[in-house]
């Protein structure tokens, strides 16, 4: 882009520069005005067929629309004159001809474009008189997880370019013609691309909705959390989407560098766990054969006893979903033992590509940090970390279910420290049980398969005393004097970044919320 | 040095009580042929000149369609309105698929009576109503659930109208 000739045009008198080629849209998006849009999206070939984003160009005699005109030099656009207000007006009454009045019981209300736009520049009043019977077709089932409601629909034809030229699968279509006309799907095909869920959050009303989220909650009760999705090492950017603390659904967050627009359905439906009720609130230590609730500090001195007070081998059985942060400060909570630090990973045998975006996929390894626990000095020899556990004197789990692990095979260890969410019943093996944060509960980061450092951002309060896996390893470390105490996420991911070269010259700051590339690594992403 | 007292001598007239209460008296009958003033509630709960205004605010009313069900289509506007934050709405779906409100119920005793709920309603469903006749034994009686609130059969309030600002 850096090498194309750059062409100067003013759009409502804001003089801008963009490369040739650059859309009048997206060249007004620089001079900081929005030309309202239905059927153009940034992720999907033009169609310009919505006819929404008309505006008058000078020396031009007809309006022109944003979408599909390239700024030339010496343009002069307006996009609020009279005659091009008069003109966006006129396609909103059009399109309001058969759009229903139920915004009070569609999903889209308060996320609604044609809402947006009709509060913005449409009539106030309809001329159309009471009796107008609008168009109605029944509700239809698409099958997966979308619901198309007919009467809704603009027919921006968003949804038929995405399974047409992203995921490759035309399935979908514009049946009929005219004021008939409908999104019509393939007579023996469902919408079951492992993708296809993204139609719902294309599309600009509330035509195309997510059945899992039905009813659910108003857009307006929502809270958006930056996240990154925990469903496989691809790491696509989303928006943990929350009310009074429950995490209701997920959606695509824009990063152009690792997923652009689109999330898959797998990684949509990795939420509900993030809500579940059985977790530990409170620090327990064994005593006797039981386990008895504790302060912290308590918990803390426990722990920190346990550590001191052996030597020899120790193993760390960690989760790939825990934090860089915490996975690596575990390590260092026994540096001075001859440490076995393995993780497993779920692998299933097939990636499911977007296909038309390069490096998109929803990837075989179904956990968010594979790639950081590998940096980290983890290895996926888990089975052999298990069996050698019998040896071992300290053993730190760290967020693994256990499944498969006996109570009796970690009681053949020595002491078991296990810092997680839930208790599974192997961990009543353990000595000390530190309750810890979930991904939507705590700052931190995860690495992704192609080496880029991602941050996500805390979304809801943990139950009772489970605090963030870096704080309570930091502190367990200030007790043991080898570091910490960390005051935030950023203060652990410094001195991680202090002390592990291949994070050096990194930082929370540095990363943002749309995560860099680890210095060594490869220049991967979109494209590249 | 001694004390005196000084007798004052008073004109009769002035200090008999007499004529003081007898004119008393006659203020006190004069009051029995004047119009009454007072309303024997709760014998009597209206006058001729006398009712609640039709705008009144009162405990809430939810209306129904035809075959009684809650015109409500939980869209969650009067949750979100309300300065008491006393409304709570958990919408959900019935067996032919209408958004229809799960949970509603009004806690009146945090309600403020302002009617913003009646006013921002899409669906005509929530109104205040004319009444205030809302004695319990229980203070939990005061959550006015969906069915209560749909059984309620007093007026609702005609809101102020800002297209007709001297009507009723």
């Amino acid at each position: 882009m850096a090498d194309q000739p750059l062409v100067r045009l003013t759009i409502e008198g804001v003089p801008v520069s963009v490369p040739q080629g650059t859309l009048v849209i997206e060249a007004a998006k620089q001079a900081g005005v929005m030309i309202p849009h239905y059927c153009y999206h940034s992720g999907l070939p033009v169609a310009g067929v919505c006819r929404m984003c008309l505006v008058e160009i000078e020396t031009t005699p007809k309006l022109q629309i944003a979408c599909a005109t390239q700024a030339a030099e010496g343009m002069v656009v307006n996009v609020l004159s009279a005659q091009a207000r008069e003109a966006r007006q006129g396609v909103l009454e059009f399109l309001l001809i058969n759009h229903p009045l139920d915004c009070p019981i569609c999903d889209q209300a308060g996320e609604c474009e044609l809402q947006d736009y009709v509060f913005q520049e449409g009539r106030s009043r309809t001329r159309y008189t009471p009796t107008y019977a609008k168009r109605f077709n029944p509700v239809e089932d698409f099958g997966g997880d979308v619901l198309y409601v007919p009467n809704r629909c603009i027919l921006c034809t968003r949804c038929v370019r995405f399974m047409e030229h992203v995921a490759e699968e035309p399935i979908l279509n514009v049946s009929e013609r005219g004021d008939r006309a409908y999104i019509g799907i393939h007579p023996d095909r469902h919408l079951d691309h492992p993708w296809a869920g993204n139609v719902v959050d294309l599309c600009p009303v509330g035509s195309l909705l997510s059945k899992d989220f039905l009813h659910k909650a108003r857009a307006w009760e929502l809270d958006k959390t930056p996240g990154v999705c925990t469903g496989c090492s691809q790491g696509c950017n989303v928006n943990l989407d929350t009310r009074t603390d429950v995490v209701v659904r997920v959606r695509p967050r824009a990063n152009l560098d690792v997923n652009q627009y689109f999330m898959c359905d797998h990684g949509r439906m990795q939420y509900r766990w993030m809500n579940r009720g059985d977790r530990i609130e409170a620090p327990l230590v064994a005593h006797g054969h039981e386990l008895a609730a504790v302060s912290w500090d308590h918990a803390f001195a426990r722990a920190a006893e346990i550590v001191r007070g052996t030597a020899g081998r120790a193993a760390v059985l960690a989760s790939p979903r825990a934090s860089t942060e915490a996975l690596f400060l575990a390590k260092r909570v026994l540096g001075r033992f001859d440490l076995t630090a393995a993780f497993r990973v779920q692998r299933v045998s097939e990636e499911a590509p977007l296909i038309g975006v390069p490096n998109l996929a929803l990837r075989s390894e179904r956990a968010p940090n594979v790639t950081g626990a590998t940096l980290l000095g983890y290895t996926e020899q888990f089975e052999v970390a298990v069996k050698a556990l019998s040896g071992s004197a300290v053993v730190l789990v760290l967020d693994d279910p256990l499944e498969g692990v006996s109570a009796d095979l970690l009681r053949a260890a020595g002491q078991v420290i296990y810092l997680g969410t839930v208790l599974p019943d192997a961990a009543r093996a353990a000595h000390v049980v530190l309750p810890i944060a979930n991904v939507a509960e705590e700052d931190g980061t995860f690495v992704n398969r192609d080496q880029r450092v991602q941050r996500y951002f805390q979304a809801k309060v943990g139950p009772g005393m489970a605090r963030p896996a870096w704080w309570v390893l930091g502190e367990l470390l200030a007790e043991l004097k080898l570091g910490g105490p960390f005051g935030s996420a950023a203060e652990a991911f410094a001195w991680m970044a202090a002390e592990e070269p291949r994070f050096g010259g990194l930082s929370y700051q540095l990363l943002g919320t749309r995560g860099m590339v680890l210095p060594a690594g490869r220049p991967a992403g979109v494209g590249a | 040095m001694a004390i005196t007292v000084k007798t004052v001598r008073r004109p009769e007239g002035e200090v008999s009580y007499l004529r003081a209460t007898l004119k008393g008296m006659v203020v006190t009958l004069s009051h029995v042929f004047r119009p009454k003033v007072t309303m024997e509630y709760p014998e009597q709960k209206s006058t001729d000149d006398w009712t609640l205004s039709p705008r009144w605010r009162g405990t809430h009313r939810m209306l129904t369609d035809e075959q009684g069900r809650a015109k409500c289509v939980a869209c969650g506007l009067c949750p979100q309105i309300c300065p008491a934050n006393c409304i709570k709405l958990v919408p959900g779906e019935d067996e032919e698929g209408h958004r229809y409100p799960l949970i509603y119920e009004i806690d009146e005793f945090r309600c403020i009576f302002c009617g913003y709920c009646q006013e921002v309603c899409p669906e005509e469903a929530i109104h205040v109503g004319v009444h205030y006749e809302n004695a319990e034994y229980e203070r939990s009686r005061f959550v006015y659930d969906l069915e209560r609130l749909c059984a309620q059969t007093h007026p609702v309030s005609t809101l102020w109208d800002p297209s007709d600002p001297q009507g009723e």
